[in-house]
């Protein structure tokens, strides 16, 4: 990399070691993380001046700053992005760095900003957050590896015995409970309800209570986990098999061939326990997913997942296009990612992040007359060139806009359109005349009215 | 409302005068009639005719089942327009129909007879294109973002999925829904390939469904994004099973999430896209958003569109990008496949990125089609 520097090349936070592209960016790391109020989440510049706006505003002392390692908490050094930090820290973390440069060949990722990589370019920490955070963040990191603990997937069952010596080596760290997995897989369960399921540990064998030992073993598991269901489980899934089997397994009926293998040739089902767990309705079902004809399996009742829906409302925030602010307010929820940022080397071409693009603009009195849209909307035009197609007459019509003349009847829609090659209204008789035209939309040639289409219509006249 | 005094000229295909009344002149074309700079259709694709009159929201090609290709577009204008795509290139529209308030969503049945359409009128619609009847089959209580047939062995429905934070499944038939599910938060977008569903919401939710035999909610996801999440798209593996899906958000970056990966750690990444190269220069790098993503149906590459008036195709298995369009002078709205891939259409409108200061009425929208055949094939594997 370049020529030396006389401090650091890249600028890092103190408080937790992190490495930044940019100093801009590492103080408004510190600021988000380090130094911002946990009561009313306003951001000051330094440690000492958190403690003191805790102090002056809440009435509240901190001692140690929030987000910091061990050692680096202190809350009385006056930091401010490179600035501040003492002398043998900085020593330190120079010999760090080279130890570091010296083991692994020095590979800068290049961080092309169309190229694919992996990982944000403004602060890489030592282990991909992102892929890592799914195991262990929200959900229970059970679930994430994708062992969707199938007690009896069905359609495994013949595959399953040949699978288990195949599993030990992929979980490294799990030896000890491949032997217990078949006896303790019975228990089934409805994960896919119980969706933030202590259930989900299931598939390593249901014997692992949830704890310590399972996340490491994460991402050793994928290729054998599904398959082991117990066989114990098996038969009470038959009955599920013709349901989950179709789509889910992708196995035929003979399958252990392809188990044995360490690697998933074959598809590891997606939602191995969904076909069970909801209790093989394997016939027709009526409108509430009940099955129609009476099965001997337990329906499950649908579920009604009890997820709190999030109270935050959705009045649009103030627009600053652009804008910086973490609006306080809008960061009530756990994720703490939705900054518009703008900083010196990057900018968001959107308007303040809380609402979506359409929500912003539906909130427009233009956008929410229940009206077909006056002025724009070429709706009630004459039918006009392109429609050629329609009419019996003109096979080889050119498709650009000619006015044409097959006026429909609804001479309401004068056609003061400038040039707006009509679209063909839906209810245009014309549309009805030209089956033959028209081969996919075969029968129905007479025009019923439509649907909605009277008031629409009669709307549509205003113009 | 006066008539727009736009001259019903043929030639409407030029940036208008109108261009700079309102002071935009941003758009980069000259307003005093050449014709030479007009960056519409850099990319000297197929413009759709008749193409509607407001942003279009959304785009759906006919499934296998019908012959031939048809296109259905949604748009601003509450209206959603049908167009049957010949193989000459030529586009023939041939129907179109009206929600009261703009189309925000559609989607075609398995057997090509219906589109199923969805509005900020909080409703959506079943247009029976034999017919030319549309009927109402849905109701929220806010705008429906995302429509999706769903064709089970067992059932069939039709989800939908609102801001008022529910996705509900509908037999068309009756009034109530078969099923509401709670999300956590406004639906923003959604996919479906059977029997994997996913939905991203505001704040970043993140969830896959699983629907066999029923919907059920199969697991949260904590989102690989860190910005506010836009477009998703469910991909498949080489036993053409869903398998995972490609999440954008409005920060120019898209994550690409396994399911059931054998190293996720490995095998989920996130790419950056659809930024103005800003990293080399001083000059502040631009970010736009991930306005659509699609999936080739044949190759399993993909294309995005985004704000910055791009589509760009790429192989997330070489994890490479394939190509990279010129800048049109609009953002690209939308953009979706035909059923064997031959065909990729994209949207050219204003997705209201910059607000409602940048919002030009009189600016033509286009839909553009593009031979997808060749540049989309993957990268050869090392």
């Amino acid at each position: 990399m370049g020529r030396k520097k006389k401090k650091q090349l890249k600028p890092w936070c103190w408080y937790c070691n992190r490495d930044f592209d940019d100093e801009k960016i590492l103080i408004q790391h510190q600021k988000a993380k380090h130094f911002k109020c946990h009561i009313c989440h306003k951001k000051l510049y330094t440690g000492p001046g958190l403690a003191i706006h805790c102090m002056q505003v809440h009435k509240e002392t901190i001692d140690a700053v929030p987000n910091a390692i061990p050692g680096r908490t202190d809350i009385e050094l006056e930091i401010y992005g490179m600035e501040g930090i003492p002398e043998k820290d900085m020593d330190e973390r120079r010999r760090l760095l080279e130890q570091k440069t010296q083991e692994s060949q020095k590979k800068k990722q290049q961080d092309d900003s169309d190229e694919y990589d992996d990982d944000d370019s403004a602060a890489s920490t030592s282990f991909q957050p992102q892929p890592v955070q799914p195991q262990q963040g929200y959900i229970p990191p059970m679930a994430q590896p994708g062992l969707p603990p199938v007690p009896g997937a069905p359609g495994m069952p013949p595959g399953i015995p040949p699978l288990m010596p195949g599993v030990p080596p992929l979980m490294p760290g799990m030896p000890p409970v491949m032997p217990g997995m078949p006896p303790g897989l019975h228990h089934q369960r409805k994960y896919t309800q119980s969706f933030c399921g202590e259930n989900i540990m299931m598939p390593m064998g249901g014997m692992m209570p949830p704890g310590p030992g399972i996340p490491p073993l994460m991402p050793g598991m994928p290729p054998g986990m599904p398959p082991p269901v117990p066989r114990p489980g098996i038969p009470p899934m038959t009955q599920a098999q013709a349901v989950s089997a179709p789509g889910i397994l992708n196995r035929p009926p003979a399958p252990t061939a392809a188990v044995p293998a360490p690697q998933p040739p074959v598809t590891k089902p997606l939602f191995p326990s969904a076909g069970q767990a909801q209790a093989a309705v394997q016939g027709p079902v009526g409108t509430d997913f009940k099955p129609l004809s009476s099965t001997p399996a337990t329906t499950t009742e649908p579920p009604k997942p009890t997820f709190p829906a999030y109270t935050q409302s959705t009045a649009s925030t103030t627009s600053t296009t652009n804008s910086t602010a973490a609006k306080p307010a809008a960061s009530i929820t756990s994720k703490p990612a939705t900054l518009t940022t703008t900083s010196a080397t990057s900018k968001l071409i959107h308007p303040d992040e809380d609402i979506s693009l359409e929500e912003r603009r539906a909130q427009l009195p233009k956008y929410q007359r229940n009206l077909p849209r006056p002025g724009q909307a070429p709706i009630g035009n004459p039918p006009v060139g392109p429609i050629g197609a329609m009419m019996p007459p003109q096979p080889g019509i050119p498709q650009q806009q000619g006015m044409r003349p097959p006026m429909p009847p609804h001479g309401q829609y004068g056609g003061h359109h400038q040039g707006m090659p009509g679209y063909l209204p839906g209810a245009m008789p014309p549309y009805g005349q030209g089956p033959p035209m028209v081969p996919p939309y075969q029968g129905g040639p007479p025009r019923p009215p439509m649907g909605m289409r009277p008031p629409v219509m009669s709307q549509g006249g205003r113009y | 409302m006066a008539p727009p005094s736009r001259a019903p000229s043929p030639a409407r295909a030029k940036m208008s005068l109108f261009g700079t009344t309102s002071g935009f002149g941003t758009s980069g074309t000259s307003m005093f009639g050449s014709t030479t700079t007009d960056n519409h259709n850099p990319m000297k694709d197929i413009e759709v005719t008749s193409s509607p009159d407001d942003s279009i929201g959304c785009l759906s090609f006919s499934p296998p089942t019908l012959p031939g290709n048809f296109l259905i577009a949604g748009s601003w204008a509450n209206d959603v327009r049908c167009w049957e795509v010949q193989d000459s290139g030529q586009t023939i529209p041939k129907a179109q129909q009206m929600h009261t308030g703009p189309v925000l969503d559609v989607c075609w049945s398995d057997d090509g007879s219906k589109v199923f359409t969805a509005s900020c009128d909080k409703t959506a619609k079943m247009w029976d294109l034999n017919s030319n009847q549309a009927i109402q089959i849905a109701q929220h209580d806010a705008p429906v973002k995302t429509i999706h047939w769903i064709k089970a062995p067992n059932y069939s429905c039709v989800m939908t999925g609102s801001w008022d934070k529910t996705l509900k499944f509908w037999d068309t038939r009756s009034s109530n829904p078969m099923m509401v599910l709670q999300l956590p938060e406004r639906c923003y977008c959604a996919d479906m390939i059977y029997p994997m569903a996913v939905v991203a919401t505001a704040e970043r939710g993140l969830i896959v469904y699983q629907l066999e035999n029923q919907p059920s909610e199969f697991r949260r996801i904590e989102s690989p994004l860190k910005h506010q999440h836009r477009c998703v798209a469910i991909f498949k593996d080489k036993q053409n099973k869903p398998t995972g899906f490609a999440l954008g958000s409005i920060e120019g970056r898209v994550a690409i999430h396994y399911i059931n990966p054998p190293n996720p750690a490995k095998d989920n990444f996130t790419f950056k896209c659809h930024r103005s190269n800003g990293t080399n220069t001083s000059a502040p790098q631009d970010i736009y958003a991930v306005n659509g993503i699609a999936f080739h149906p044949v190759h399993g590459t993909l294309a995005t569109v985004g704000s910055d008036g791009r589509f760009s195709f790429w192989d997330k298995d070489a994890r490479t990008k394939l190509k990279t369009s010129e800048q049109l002078d609009q953002p690209i709205s939308a953009c979706c496949f035909n059923h064997n891939g031959n065909i990729f259409a994209y949207a050219s409108s204003y997705d209201w990125s910059k607000g409602h200061e940048f919002y030009n009425p009189q600016k033509k929208n286009y839909i553009f089609l593009r031979n997808a055949a060749e540049e989309l094939k993957p990268r050869n594997k090392k």
